[in-house]
């Protein structure tokens, strides 16, 4: 196992974390984690979704080596987390939404001068990697504010800087776009995909905002009950997992809406028409061959249905 | 070292940041133990001795524990915290960092309150402790090894909740080392007095320091640092072996 350490960025085998809960007779157990299997390959951008209570957040800790599993194998960057985690901290970052790497009453520049030290960069390169991250993060004239004076959007650029500071080859992000506002969010995307692509990081991220994997995540594996129960590329998923499609009609005149088996009309109006075609009665071809036959068709236009209703039904699916 | 020099120096820069904070709460404890000696120092008038201790006696005996106390839950302000730290999930930030763990939790916060503690217990020796070199030297030698007798108590006791997933017994430990160190040794006796020499091992925290200042003794001194290599040794093992239990807060039922 783990021979191909130079393209796999992350391994993991059959990993299990139970914890125990409780006292005496109200003892139980929870299996956060169970029977776990995936890889990565390095320079690719996942997203690492489930609902809460999933075993997102624990996996992602076994992975750093915070947290020692119950038992299995895993492998990050060739190196096991739980055995040897300061050799994995100096190649990784990580940023916990919740958790933060700045001092509060202190100035980021304070807080990464710490890092720098402690991931043993000499101090002209510390420089010189301050001022590329405050370049690439638009966040120069952030680094001599107090941190309790930023905003959160700004102190997420600021915390994003710190663990980016020692160049990790692998970025874990749990949840980084907590609390962020709609600007802030988007800003924060597409620097992670700049980090992606202009640095090769491979991005492993945990969120619960859909927008955050549609923008960032190229894959995405879902977790459920602590066990992967889909794994593939965002737009497949989108595509293969749910069996409806979303068609806009603009009429050039009014006109009645169609009756056709497997068709659900969801609006009309003089001038539009929104129609829910289940893919499985019927071909989306079918349906809009009989659309631009039976009605004055302005526009048309198939949507594939948001990324919540695939995730719902991902998750509709394994419960049941 | 490096790494563990730049968190300290993060450390005081913070406690340093509000300024007037930081002077107000150091001059609050300085005048908190002042008030405290103050009674002391009636008692002893009042009754002349207590088992061989007097009034001077004591005074060492306070300018050591503050000394010591000021270095355990004031310079390395988190050994006091470890317990809490493990419960509540608050080690997930420095597992992070390629740093050896318990290193770095102790040297990232300093607390100016007990800060005053060292300030007061340095001046206290200074003003009452009949100073030469030679019992500089040995106070200096004295509030280390009790310093890092403390440290290592609260780390040991605070690391139980890695197994028992609750803190009473750090905070507990905490209480016991700092009340019972504030008597002298001798006015204990029986199965107390042996607890004290060993379990909670608060006599080697005031006592035994302040008898090695008035009359210097190898074979106690030896043994006194051989009591804090034990702690240190027990408080390092049991937290290296709680990481292992570490929940990260991951527990949501107790």
């Amino acid at each position: 196992m783990f021979g191909h350490a130079c393209v796999v960025a992350i391994e993991v085998q059959d990993l299990s974390k139970v914890f125990e809960t409780g006292r005496r007779r109200h003892r139980r157990r929870v299996d956060a984690v169970d029977n776990l299997s995936f890889s990565v390959e390095r320079g690719e951008r996942v997203a690492y979704i489930g609902p809460n209570g999933a075993g997102k957040s624990t996996s992602i800790k076994i992975l750093t080596g915070i947290l020692h599993p119950t038992q299995g194998e895993a492998s990050v960057l060739g190196v096991v987390p739980w055995l040897d985690r300061r050799r994995l901290a100096a190649r990784i970052g990580t940023l916990f939404g919740q958790r933060s790497l700045l001092w509060f009453e202190l100035t980021p520049r304070q807080s990464y001068r710490m890092l720098a030290a402690i991931y043993g960069l000499d101090r002209r390169r510390e420089e010189a990697r301050i001022g590329e991250l405050g370049d690439l993060l638009e966040a120069g004239d952030l680094f001599d504010m107090p941190v309790r004076s930023l905003s959160l959007g700004q102190r997420m650029r600021c915390e994003l800087a710190a663990c980016m500071l020692h160049d990790p080859e692998v970025l874990f992000l749990d949840e980084p776009t907590i609390g962020l506002d709609l600007l802030a969010k988007q800003r924060f995307r597409e620097l992670l995909v700049r980090l992606n692509t202009e640095q090769g990081t491979t991005i492993f991220l945990t969120s619960h905002d859909v927008a955050d994997i549609e923008h960032v995540a190229l894959r995405a594996m879902v977790i459920n009950h602590g066990s992967l129960i889909y794994d593939n590329e965002v737009v497949a998923m989108r595509r293969a997992l749910l069996s409806t499609k979303l068609v806009e009609v603009g009429l050039s005149r009014p006109a009645p809406a169609p009756a056709l088996a497997g068709v659900t009309v969801l609006e009309h109006t003089e001038t539009t028409m929104k129609l829910v075609v289940d893919t499985v009665t019927t071909s989306i071809r079918h349906v809009l061959d009989d659309l631009l036959d039976g009605l004055p068709v302005a526009d048309i236009s198939v949507v594939d249905p948001p990324l919540e209703q695939v995730i719902a039904s991902i998750y509709g699916r394994s419960a049941v | 070292m490096r790494g563990l020099a730049a968190t300290f120096r993060n450390a005081l820069a913070e406690v340093r940041s509000n300024r007037a904070s930081f002077v107000s709460q150091i001059s609050v404890m300085v005048l908190n133990d002042i008030v405290w000696v103050f009674f002391w120092v009636l008692f002893f008038r009042r009754v002349g001795s207590v088992r061989g201790w007097d009034g001077r006696n004591i005074l060492l005996l306070l300018s050591v524990l503050t000394a010591a106390g000021g270095i355990a839950l004031g310079v390395l302000a988190n050994a006091r915290r470890i317990g809490t730290m493990a419960v509540d999930g608050q080690l997930d930030a420095v597992l992070a960092l390629p740093v050896p763990p318990l290193a770095h939790v102790l040297l990232r916060r300093v607390e100016a309150t007990n800060v005053g503690d060292l300030v007061f217990g340095v001046v206290l020796f200074l003003s009452a402790g009949s100073p030469t070199p030679a019992r500089a030297a040995v106070f200096v030698f004295a509030v280390a090894a009790a310093s890092v007798l403390l440290t290592a108590f609260l780390v040991l006791a605070g690391s139980l909740a890695f197994f028992a997933g609750r803190n009473e017994a750090g905070e507990l430990g905490f209480h016991a080392m700092i009340v019972l160190g504030a008597y002298p040794i001798d006015i204990f006796a029986g199965a107390a007095k042996v607890l004290l020499y060993t379990a909670v091992p608060a006599a080697f925290v005031s006592s035994v320091p302040a008898r090695l200042i008035e009359d210097f003794d190898a074979g106690s001194a030896a043994c006194l640092v051989a009591v804090a290599g034990v702690f240190a040794f027990a408080a390092s093992a049991s937290f290296t072996l709680g990481l292992r239990r570490y929940t990260s807060g991951s527990v949501w039922t107790r």
